[in-house]
């Protein structure tokens, strides 16, 4: 074996392995894009037409079916090795979790007059523009994720999301907002995820 | 001057083991035997050889009913990796 081959095996496994990592980020991509746009449109029109705000109770539902679905789809596939890149993706999409499970659970007590609404937005008039945030915190986390995996369309697909999603939402309100939401999920996290389940499986 | 390359690690398989495990915590039997295309039988004598040398080690364990043997790379394994590829570059540098 020529010391040409042997640099070019290590190059293939590293490689592979980074390859192998991007074809199983697909899957969870349109999982959690799916149920976002289901939600959202759900909560959007039981928000316009049965009760206010309230619903917007059931991202908590929805977070749950989302993990139980995701860890039944990890028992599924085919074994990953543990290495840092899952690692530090799975890191950004918990930090991405834990904020606006946080900020949700917190304008939820707001909501329920368990908060103050003045001890949250203290000016006047304002409020809080909480879609625009967490459509703003998707792209992030989705950007990041697929610079990690060096993907261009997940990173430029999530941009074109977190970005656009943002101030599209600033310009709605109530129920309207959500589907901001819905269309950001297919943009930022449907899309990217099937083109890259499509390019993984040439 | 050629530096001795170490014959473990001089063996196809073996290095595209040891360049998978390079990256990654832990590594279970599926996953490298995909990736390397090759046999069970050989991929597994391969990985005993490269556990008596203490280059890997070999956890055996079960996930529900099913056996299950993860393999991670120890120190002893990546010094010997970084020799090999010191060892590879004056080869490089001598066909320049």
């Amino acid at each position: 074996m020529t010391a040409e081959r042997s640099l070019e095996i290590i190059r293939e496994s590293i490689e592979q392995s980074r390859r192998a990592m991007t074809k199983q980020s697909g899957r969870p991509m349109i999982w959690w894009g799916s149920l976002v746009v289901v939600f959202a449109v759900l909560i959007a029109y039981l928000w316009t037409n049965h009760g206010g705000p309230v619903w917007n109770v059931l991202w908590f539902v929805m977070t749950v079916i989302g993990m139980v679905g995701a860890k039944m789809m990890d028992r599924r596939r085919e074994p990953l090795p543990k290495n840092i890149i899952g690692s530090v993706i799975g890191k950004v999409w918990s930090a991405f979790g834990i904020f606006c499970c946080g900020l949700g659970f917190i304008t939820c007590l707001a909501g329920l007059g368990v908060v103050s609404f003045k001890a949250l937005a203290p000016t006047p008039g304002y409020f809080i523009p909480i879609t625009s945030i967490i459509t703003f915190a998707l792209g992030m986390a989705s950007t990041t994720t697929g610079l990690i995996l060096k993907n261009r369309v997940i990173s430029i697909c999530s941009v074109i999301a977190g970005i656009g999603g943002f101030f599209l939402a600033l310009h709605f309100a109530g129920g309207e907002q959500l589907l901001v939401m819905a269309a950001v999920a297919v943009v930022g996290l449907v899309i990217p995820g099937i083109i890259v389940n499509i390019q993984t499986r040439k | 001057m050629f530096q001795p390359l170490d014959p473990l690690l001089h063996s196809e398989l073996r290095l595209a083991v040891m360049s998978l495990l390079l990256g990654a915590e832990k590594a279970e039997f599926p996953f490298i035997m995909e990736q390397t295309g090759a046999t069970a039988g050989n991929l597994s004598v391969q990985l005993d050889k490269l556990s008596e040398a203490g280059y890997i080690t070999i956890e055996k364990t079960f996930k529900g009913k099913r056996p299950c043997t993860t393999c991670r790379i120890t120190p002893a394994g990546l010094k010997a990796f970084e020799d090999y590829v010191e060892a590879l570059k004056s080869y490089l540098h001598t066909d320049k």
